[in-house]
């Protein structure tokens, strides 16, 4: 353990020491990573889908907001929908205007999870998003987890009926609108993830606030069987197959991926717990303090041994 | 001292930024800008719904009352841009006295700094 707290003390130091070139280097790896993505789903249109654009703009992405990732995102989706077929990417187009212009546009500070979340699911790991949103973020996070919900299953909903649309005739305009729109605002998957996630969120918030001893503990086996209940129950109501087997594994990587974020963001000793009271002129207080685990980093000491030239010195001494 | 640098060049620029304002100003500005996005979201969802039946829409337009259509999406268009300005008032009222506070707090911190540097 100590080992693991001396590890977490160096990667905060070197983050702190090194912090101007690691964030714009983490924000290059996350647009890299989601443009990618987008490129292997629904690469339809050639000019964009090449190793070297998503280099060039991953790089832009790197130097600016955090925000701009998602609207490069966004916009690479809507092209690639648009060289497939002009009412899909009319459709996510204004599905993501909708959510820039009425919910972005607040930009809180977990916006980040709009991309985050499409990645997740096709990393097969969604469940951890939420998980960590409801231990790190604020009950409005259910909303940006919502988002990505939503963002990722317009997309996934195109992608999976490509040969579909792309059968319609190119007069049945009015046919392909209704069959995107309507496949999207029925998808009843859909409604049970978000359902799932938001509860989730704010499950594990509500938990991890309390002044009780383990309480991010409590959140984080609290908030994966809520998502585990959630999704199972959506499932026999609404028939939608989703796997128990890949929620339980999902929900289990969940868990591990928010012990570590436990240990780096609330790590404290619950055993060295004090209850103290006081007063001023105004107040009673009832204060109750648990510290943190904390190990000073041990310094290395370098003992200079330098018996060959003192004994030279010396022997040069003693001839004189 | 570091976390007050660190306040003034992270969290402390926007709430400079926003304690610059009159609370009215900013609340109202806010505010107003809310009503422009609702607008055009209003008007992208309108037109959605128009083009998912636009044949049916296009043969019913001459049988239908088109005043009381346009009497009905204005009702619609009140009740979205109204509800929504109301969540950005509230949103945007917490957070001006969020940062006001805020502010506050980091001017009381700078003062006992300058105290400390007088000894």
């Amino acid at each position: 353990m100590t080992t693991l707290l001396v590890m977490k003390q160096i990667i905060m130091t070197l983050y702190s020491k090194y912090e101007v070139y690691i964030t714009p280097c983490l924000k290059f790896v996350l647009a890299l990573v989601s443009l990618l993505f987008i490129n292997s789903r629904i690469g339809y249109m050639e000019s964009i889908d090449k190793l070297t654009i998503v280099l060039i703009v991953a790089l832009m992405c790197s130097f600016m907001p955090l925000n701009f990732v998602i609207v490069v995102s966004a916009l690479f989706t809507v092209l690639h929908l648009y060289s497939f077929s002009l009412e899909s990417a009319a459709v996510v187009g204004a599905g993501f205007l909708l959510m820039f212009l009425l919910y972005l546009r607040f930009s809180p500070k977990d916006t980040i999870v709009v991309v985050l979340l499409p990645v997740c699911f096709l990393l097969r790991i969604p469940y951890v998003i939420p998980l960590a949103m409801g231990l790190i973020g604020t009950p409005a996070s259910a909303l940006s987890v919502a988002c990505g919900v939503i963002a990722y299953y317009m997309v996934h909903y195109v992608a999976q009926n490509a040969s579909a649309i792309a059968a319609m005739a190119d007069e049945e305009t009015g046919a392909k609108f209704r069959f995107i729109i309507d496949g999207i605002l029925r998808n009843r998957e859909m409604v049970v993830v978000i359902a799932a996630f938001a509860t989730t969120v704010i499950i594990a918030y509500l938990i991890r606030r309390l002044s009780i001893d383990y309480a991010w503990t409590i959140a984080m086996v609290a908030g994966a069987i809520v998502d585990i209940m959630v999704l199972l129950v959506g499932d026999l109501m609404f028939d939608i197959n989703i796997g128990l087997f890949g929620v339980i594994f999902g929900n289990i990587v969940a868990f591990l991926f928010a012990l570590v974020l436990q240990f780096f963001v609330f790590n404290v000793d619950y055993s060295r717990t004090e209850k103290v009271q006081f007063e001023d002129d105004e107040y009673y207080y009832y204060v109750k303090a648990v510290p943190k685990v904390a190990v000073s980093r041990p310094e290395k000491k370098v003992k200079q041994i330098n018996s060959q030239r003192a004994k030279t010195v010396q022997k040069t001494r003693n001839t004189h | 001292m570091t976390k007050m640098a660190s306040y003034e060049a992270n969290e402390g620029r926007k709430n400079v930024a926003i304690g610059s304002y009159f609370r009215s100003d900013y609340i109202g500005w806010q505010v107003l800008k809310s009503i422009i996005s609702a607008s055009i979201a209003f008007i992208v969802a309108f037109g959605m719904y128009i083009f998912y039946d636009f044949e049916v829409f296009m043969t019913d337009i001459y049988k239908m009352d088109l005043l009381g259509f346009a009497r009905y999406i204005l009702e619609q268009y009140l009740w979205v841009v109204g509800l929504y300005a109301v969540i950005s008032y509230i949103v945007y009222t917490m957070r001006y006295s969020r940062a006001v506070k805020s502010l506050r707090l980091y001017q009381m911190n700078l003062r006992r700094l300058a105290e400390m540097y007088r000894q």
